[in-house]
């Protein structure tokens, strides 16, 4: 497939604006610019682009859902919190060519009616923010964003908002408390962002690669990219693999490959030769596949008819030598640190399962262990909370444990009884000032 | 109006009504965690899950509205209780089991929920070290709130009010996923003129108020509706008492005066009221002031006052309508005497109602509105001082806590010239100069009305019989003495409400239109002649002598 957002990968100079003009850059935007609001996002709908942040909305749809009448301003926010364990797509796209994820901010803002827009980048994006606040500041001065863009009577203004190290501030609503100001605390939903967002009006948020294909949609025309991949998976993807593959990287394929494809064909195939054992189809948050399940399809329906989600595409794999155990301990870990603390299950959970499989992979495993996790992931999953870190950390760990049980059931054989702790004698020291009051 | 089932039961309600208020209305509880009344919605405990017929994810009804035709499950649903159980389980998973030794229990939503609804066979599976805060067992954050972080369940309940109510955005969250905690902002002292309430709001026993520690368990407590006598503002408040002593004051809800808040100000002057330093009534005779009897006071003080060449009254803003009345009638009105009331400002005070306005007060007392409204003349420090100056005759000062320039030189020098009697509770030193040392209870056993700065007239019930002596423990708590086994706190003391001492004055005067034999029957004539009380109903304004306090209702109301 020819590349789409990664074309400018080895170009020298990528970065600049003049590189992404020669190659046809911001004529999307002069072409939407000439079209009505509406018609771009018919346009965007038509081409059946779906959010790849994860959850694989329609992209034309949530625009859509921002009221026409609401007086007032608006705001469209491209989401670059990338924190997803094993996703380094967008980051990539940053890298290379950071004008076409301004031109689609420029496209979108234009179909939703938002006169500024924001860029929520991940603390930790240092270099990547600064490429970015560059080529904003290349966009301005060549006349396509600020007051009154390319002539067009239009006024956008682009601003970067780094994140402060927060994964949860990924999920829309958080993300927009932090970009407010406050604690990254997801936001109960209805209402949703597309009527009460940031500061209180009308925002969309949408992924960096979800606006680095609206150009592409825009120049080339709806058909075009609806004819990529499959019908309801259209368009372009790119595939950020890892873990115990020959060649890991960005891959930019047509959705609807089959894992087998880009683990085999495009990576290179299990490093050293080994057999693959499992992989995450979009980073760690997606239930686990195993190598039985490698023909599924790489799109949106098809991981979902699988039991598990595209995600992000983050696909990580893991090879026969990994333990599974010790994966999902891994995994706990990471959400267990992540979970922002608001809602029950989710806060305590979290940290339960982190306990329970620490303790497995310490050697101390219990006979009621598994069912335990299933359990506690069972009542943090399907809405049992506010935002989806609930799911994603439950449906990963529940996963992990339904299709690998023979593992940690050879854990609970294996198990030494947890150490007796000594709890040390204190002298008496009488009773101390100011102690209890 | 949207009309919803919850669990079979038919029950229309006001639009944008939440599922636990319906469902109350229906009489069905939902339980709920960080769900309160007058705080924002945040759905974060997720213990009121609830089954909605057509959904396929449960949904929590703190967040979700009434809507028309809505088949709600909740005790019916098995999923629901399952979601339930597991959310206590999460819960009690780090809460430490120290129910016997924590001061919240018997007033601990937690606590009620897991006897309430906890199936018996639940047993958790939770065998992991318990997740503690060393350090945070015991802190004291500000002057009032000592807090137990391993107690908390992380509502958020404080954390919205300080934001919402009392706006000092004092506590905080402070870092994240298990290991958040409760931290006052910055680090400073939780100094919230309302700080109090954020140890009520809380659900659990992490937030406890200081003063109230340890002094009493909450179910021993009896709760009688009261008003606050810190201001003009009129919150409404639960006496909370055991044994005729005073322990604290709650706050009791009152849309359109202080919601279910109380400032800190307020909420300490529970305390006051077990003061009683005069006994006795006393007759001072050569020089010394010596015990005598109601039945020898009324007749030997009547005459007294009616041979008073002039008479002058003192009254206070801190009598109930019903006395204020009493004592213009009587000493106005048949004796011909000169009243005043002297007033003050205070410090000023503020009070958000359920309609998140802020109501202020600047008055020291809770009824200078209701002396307004009888008429009643009043003066300031100076007024008081020349008033007390003027011709030398009977003095009769009916609360010397009206006003501080009763205890200054002046006046003391000013009421020794001629005849006084006073009425009093705590110690003052125009008791050393009083002929007749009249005592009178505190608020907690008085009955009446105020007038509140909004101009509504609020009704306070006596909590029990004026207390008979009291002494102070090894702990520092006001306790009765146990004379005998068979009434463990003590006879009753003498002190009689001032209502009940004018009204015999006045039969003993034979003043047949004021001999009245209680302030409901004082304020249906007051009604009746007063244009300024003209068609309030006694029992109208009604309150139930005992209620369950606004903390066990926490569930229902």
């Amino acid at each position: 497939m020819e590349a789409v957002l990664l074309r400018a990968r080895g170009v020298p100079d990528s970065r600049a604006i003049a590189t992404y003009l020669a190659a046809g850059g911001y004529e999307g935007w002069k072409k939407a610019l000439a079209m009505a609001p509406d018609a771009v996002t018919r346009e965007v709908t038509d081409s059946e682009l779906r959010g790849r942040g994860g959850a694989g909305f329609p992209t034309g749809r949530k625009w859509s859902f921002v009221p026409k009448d609401h007086p007032g301003p608006r705001y469209l926010i491209c989401n670059a919190d990338e924190s997803e364990p094993g996703t380094f797509k967008d980051r990539e796209i940053i890298e290379h060519d950071p004008h076409q994820v301004i031109e689609g901010i420029a496209i979108a803002s234009y179909a939703v009616g938002a006169k500024t827009a924001y860029i929520y980048i991940r603390g930790e994006f240092v270099r990547w923010a600064r490429i970015l606040e560059e080529a904003i500041e290349e966009a301005r001065r060549a006349g396509f964003l600020g007051k009154n863009g390319l002539g067009s009577g239009f006024d956008l203004d682009v601003w970067v908002h780094r994140g402060a190290g927060a994964y949860i501030c990924g999920e829309e609503t958080a993300l927009l408390e932090s970009l407010e100001g406050k604690r990254g605390f997801p936001r109960l939903k209805p209402p949703f962002p597309a009527v009460v967002g940031a500061f209180g009006k009308p925002t969309v948020v949408n992924n960096v690669e979800t606006l680095a294909c609206v150009p592409h949609i825009m120049t080339r025309g709806a058909h075009w990219f609806a004819s990529i991949g499959r019908p309801r998976n259209t368009g372009p993807k790119l595939f950020s693999v890892s873990g115990h593959v020959n060649r890991p990287g960005v891959y930019e394929l047509p959705l609807g490959v089959t894992f087998r494809e880009i683990i085999h064909e495009h990576c290179g195939g299990i490093r050293g030769g080994r057999k693959l054992k499992a992989f995450f189809p979009g980073g760690t948050s997606a239930p686990i596949m195993t190598a039985a399940e490698v023909d599924v399809q790489a799109d949106f329906d098809a991981c979902a008819q699988a039991g598990t989600m595209l995600g992000s595409g983050g696909v990580i794999v893991l090879d026969e030598t990994v333990d599974m155990v010790e994966a999902a301990a891994n995994v706990a870990h990471f959400y267990a640190h992540e979970s922002c603390g608001q809602c029950t299950p989710c806060r305590e959970g979290a940290d339960w399962c982190k306990d329970i499989l620490d303790r497995m992979v310490e050697g101390h495993a219990r006979a009621a262990d598994p069912e335990t996790l299933l359990r506690i992931c069972r009542f943090s999953s399907s809405g049992m909370t506010i935002c989806p870190l609930g799911d994603a950390y439950a449906l990963p760990i529940s996963s992990m444990v339904n299709k690998f049980r023979e593992e940690f059931d050879r854990r609970i054989g294996t198990a030494t009884p947890l150490p007796q702790k000594k709890l040390p004698v204190l002298p008496w020291a009488g009773p101390r000032p100011g102690f209890g009051v | 109006m949207p009309k919803l089932t919850i669990d079979g039961r038919t029950v229309e309600v006001a639009a944008g009504t939440n599922l636990i208020e319906a469902a109350r209305a229906a009489g069905i509880e939902i339980p709920f965690f960080c769900y309160h009344p007058y705080l924002t919605v945040v759905g974060q405990c997720r213990i009121c899950m609830v089954e909605i017929q057509g959904q396929p994810r449960l949904a929590v009804a703190c967040a979700t509205p009434a809507a028309e035709g809505m088949v709600v499950k909740s005790e019916t649903s098995e999923r629901a209780r399952e979601a339930r159980e597991a959310v206590m389980e999460f819960l009690l998973a780090n809460h430490p089991l120290d129910c016997p030794v924590c001061d919240q229990a018997g007033e601990c939503l937690l606590q009620d929920h897991s006897m309430e609804e906890q199936r018996a066979t639940f047993t958790t599976h939770m065998t992991e070290t318990r997740r503690t805060f060393p350090g945070y067992e015991s802190r004291l954050i500000g002057p009032h709130v000592i807090q137990n972080q391993n107690r908390c369940i992380h509502c958020s309940r404080c954390i919205r009010f300080t934001q919402e109510i009392s706006e000092t955005s004092a506590l905080t969250y402070k870092s994240r996923s298990n290991s958040t905690f409760i931290d006052t902002f910055d680090g400073k002292p939780f100094e919230d003129p309302m700080s109090g309430c954020a140890a009520d709001v809380c659900p659990v026993g992490a937030l406890t108020v200081r003063g109230f520690r340890f002094r009493k368990r909450a179910w021993k407590l009896r709760s009688t509706p009261s008003i606050c006598p810190g201001c003009s503002i009129g919150c409404n408040i639960f006496i909370e008492h055991h044994e005729r002593v005073v322990y604290r004051f709650s706050p009791r809800e009152n849309p359109g005066v202080n919601a279910t808040w109380l400032c800190d100000y307020g909420r300490f002057l529970a305390e006051s009221l077990n003061e009683q330093a005069y006994l006795h009534p006393q007759r001072r005779v050569s020089g010394q002031l010596a015990r005598a009897t109601w039945g020898e006071v009324f007749p030997a003080l009547s005459t007294e006052l009616k041979a008073a060449r002039s008479l002058r009254v003192v009254a206070s803003a801190n009598l109930s309508n019903e006395e204020l009345y009493l004592a213009r009638e009587l000493f106005g009105r048949h004796l011909k005497g000169e009243i005043v009331v002297p007033v003050f400002p205070g410090e000023p005070r503020r009070m958000k109602n359920g309609k998140r306005e802020w109501l202020t007060s600047t008055d020291a007392h809770p009824n200078s509105h209701g002396a307004r409204r009888l008429g009643m003349a009043t003066v300031d420090g100076e007024g008081l001082v020349r008033f007390l100056r003027g011709a030398a005759g009977t003095t009769v000062i009916l609360d010397p806590s009206a006003h501080p320039s009763l205890a200054s030189e002046e006046a003391l020098q000013a009421l020794g010239r001629g005849p006084l009697v006073a009425f009093a509770r705590a110690k003052h030193p125009v008791a050393d100069l009083a002929g007749w040392l009249l005592p009178t209870p505190s608020l907690a056993s008085n009955e009446g009305t105020f007038v509140s700065s909004t101009g509504s007239v609020q009704r306070f019930a006596p909590a029990f019989a004026p207390p008979g002596t009291v002494h102070r423990t090894a702990t520092g708590a006001m306790s009765p003495t146990c004379p005998t086994i068979a009434s463990p706190w003590g006879p009753p003391g003498e002190a009689r409400p001032l209502w009940v001492v004018l009204s015999s004055l006045a039969r003993e005067m034979g003043v047949a239109t004021l001999d009245l034999s209680s302030p409901a029957d004082i304020f249906a004539l007051m009604a009746r002649t007063e244009e300024s009380f003209a068609g309030v109903d006694w029992e109208e304004l009604g309150v139930q002598r005992e209620q369950r306090s606004y903390r066990e209702r926490q569930h229902v109301g």
